[in-house]
């Protein structure tokens, strides 16, 4: 009987597990081991945040699900890995410390004959002083707790703004290296339409601050895609978006700390500037969670599986070269990591080889460059690919990985709801294909599919959010035929 | 230099035709279908 770990259950790892499951049946264990007792679905946050969804409907109890399916559940974090085992066995192990509160910090090492890394990312409010809810002067949406706190204050501002004080929101990410830019986007949109909502619009200025460098690139390059019938590039569309909501942008910024109320930045030219703010979402950077290696004898490796970010290693080529000379080829396709063949990172967990959008520097040397984004989508279908790659290692004794998908061929789709509501919900829809462009493929088109990158602002994108929504918890709930729904 | 601003003030409106076809309940059915199959296909087509 072979024994899979999976390393987290967000988008990646749940659904990597799920496949395992599917595929591998009772003869063989799947366990799947992180901190939380409950899985998210993080999109749906933005809405928690601003009031229009209670934190309940977005998570779910982890437990049952996995009792149902037949998978063991540890509730407990990573902390570090032994890919050759020990002086006692060779069998690769990985340390865990339980978060569950029946046995909260005991520690175990659980024996593995695959692993899969998808613990996605740490949080790094710390990267920026003063910034995030905790200890800082920011609120966040990238957890239920955090959004519900959001929305708290949200709902204050809106008190204020009723009693005829001026306010300024600000939203956006909080460090030049950000990524997840869709995220703070739509989240501005619907701080946006939620003040239109209360009636109090006209009092409130709301201004999107970004480390990209223009509106609509997104973390990915920007796109230039067909909208009703038209090419338009994705920055001139951000930029119609903008003026018709009122709605103010700060670009090529570096946020380098936030006092109560003011919010310093640095942009690429070199300027320095403080915003003014009564009520701030910043995304923080993200980094790897943490986890250390160590080789047969306790010598420490954990270098040779992460880099230096605190992702992990994969197949990918991380050689240093300039942007001019970067290729969608550099981007991973199996997830393995080099040195251990039974070792996988997907999702958010595993380390880029470089940015997709050109980075830039402030003079003082400041880096002004978001990081590449691993959306819901690519995060999903990596989890699956390496499911399946382990299942056929398992059942058919494959060698080498027999799935592949990389962010150089997927496509993915960022549906940024701009307001809810069945009749009166709007949301800008964008898909591209690829994630990262392909020049060599599509040299005249900005590396990326005319035919499949496009743009559509209206009810339907709204909709097809909605419908996302409860497909997604519903895949995640793992109830019937929940596989033929796609990543 | 961060001409951002400048750009939006700039930035062309979306027209009365544009604005009703966002919201009209027949097109944006017919939208709603063509972005759940293009969803689909990308999704199914990539891995
Ligand atoms: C506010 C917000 C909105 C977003 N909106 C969208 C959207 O609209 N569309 C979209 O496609 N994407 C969106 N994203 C991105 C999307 O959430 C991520 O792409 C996706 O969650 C990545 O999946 P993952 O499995 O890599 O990481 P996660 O989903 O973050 O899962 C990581 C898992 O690992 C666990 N873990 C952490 N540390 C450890 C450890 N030490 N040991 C074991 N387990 C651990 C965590 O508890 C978690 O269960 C959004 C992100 C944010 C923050």
């Amino acid at each position: 009987m072979a024994r899979v770990v999976v390393l987290g259950a967000g988008v990646s790892g749940h659904t990597a597990a799920l496949y395992l499951k599917k595929r591998l049946g009772r003869s063989h264990e799947v366990i799947v081991v992180s901190p939380g007792s409950k899985w998210n679905w993080i999109p749906s946050n933005i809405w928690v945040g601003v009031g229009k969804m209670t934190a309940d409907k977005v998570v779910f109890p982890l437990a049952p699900i996995y009792r149902r399916k037949k998978i063991t559940f540890h509730q407990a974090k990573a902390v570090a890995l032994y890919p050759e085992g020990d002086l006692n066995s060779p069998r690769g192990q990985v340390e865990i410390v339980y978060t569950d509160p029946t046995r909260v910090g005991k520690t175990v090492r659980l024996g593995y004959d695959y692993l899969i890394n998808a613990t996605g990312p740490q949080l790094n409010f710390a990267a920026t002083p003063g910034l995030g809810p905790d200890g800082g002067n920011t609120v966040s949406v990238c957890t239920p707790s955090h959004a519900v706190g959001a929305a708290k204050r949200l709902a204050e501002v809106i008190t204020n703004l009723k009693s005829g004080s001026p306010q300024t929101l600000v939203v956006g990410v909080g460090h030049g290296t950000c990524t997840c830019e869709g995220a703070a986007f739509e989240y501005a949109f619907n701080v946006e339409q939620q003040l239109r909502e209360a009636g109090v619009r006209d009092k409130a200025e709301v201004i999107y601050l970004t480390n990209e460098h223009e509106l609509g690139d997104f973390g990915v390059g920007g796109m230039t895609f067909s909208s009703g019938g038209a090419r338009v590039t994705s920055e001139a569309w951000m930029e119609s978006l903008f003026r018709e909501r009122k709605m103010k942008a700060i670009t090529q910024a570096a946020v380098t700390r936030i006092d109560p109320g003011v919010i310093n930045y640095t942009q690429i030219d070199g300027t320095e500037n403080a915003q003014k703010f009564d009520f701030a979402m910043l995304l923080p950077p993200f980094r790897g969670v943490g986890l250390t290696a160590y080789d047969r004898d306790g010598v420490e490796i954990t270098d040779t599986i992460f880099a230096p970010s605190g992702f992990m290693r994969v197949d990918a080529d991380y050689t240093a070269k300039p942007f001019d000379e970067w290729t969608a080829q550099d981007w991973p396709k199996t997830y393995q990591n080099p040195s251990y063949a039974n070792l996988f990172g997907v999702g958010i967990a595993f380390a880029p080889p470089h940015a997709i959008s050109r980075p830039y520097a402030t003079p003082g040397g400041l880096a002004v460059a978001p990081a590449p984004p691993r959306t819901g989508m690519p995060s999903g279908a990596m989890g699956k690919v390496v499911a399946m790659t382990i299942a056929d290692m398992i059942l058919k004794g494959a060698l080498t990985p027999t799935h592949h998908a990389s962010m150089g061929e997927m496509a993915a789709a960022c549906i940024a709801s701009t307001g809810t509501g069945l009749r009166h919900g709007t949301a800008a829809a964008m898909s591209m294909s690829p994630i990262v462009p392909d020049n060599a493929r599509y040299p005249d088109t900005n590396g990326r599919d005319p035919r499949t990158t496009t743009g559509e602002i209206g009810l339907a994108a709204h909709w097809v959010k909605r419908v996302l929504h409860t497909m997604f918890l519903y895949k995640a709930k793992a109830y019937p035929f929940w596989y033929l729904i796609p990543e | 230099m961060d001409d951002t601003q400048n750009r939006i003030d700039a930035a062309p409106l979306p027209g009365t035709i544009e604005l009703a076809r966002r919201s009209n309940l027949g097109v944006q059915l017919l939208h709603f279908m063509m972005l759940n199959y293009t969803m689909y296909r990308l999704a199914k087509s990539s891995h």
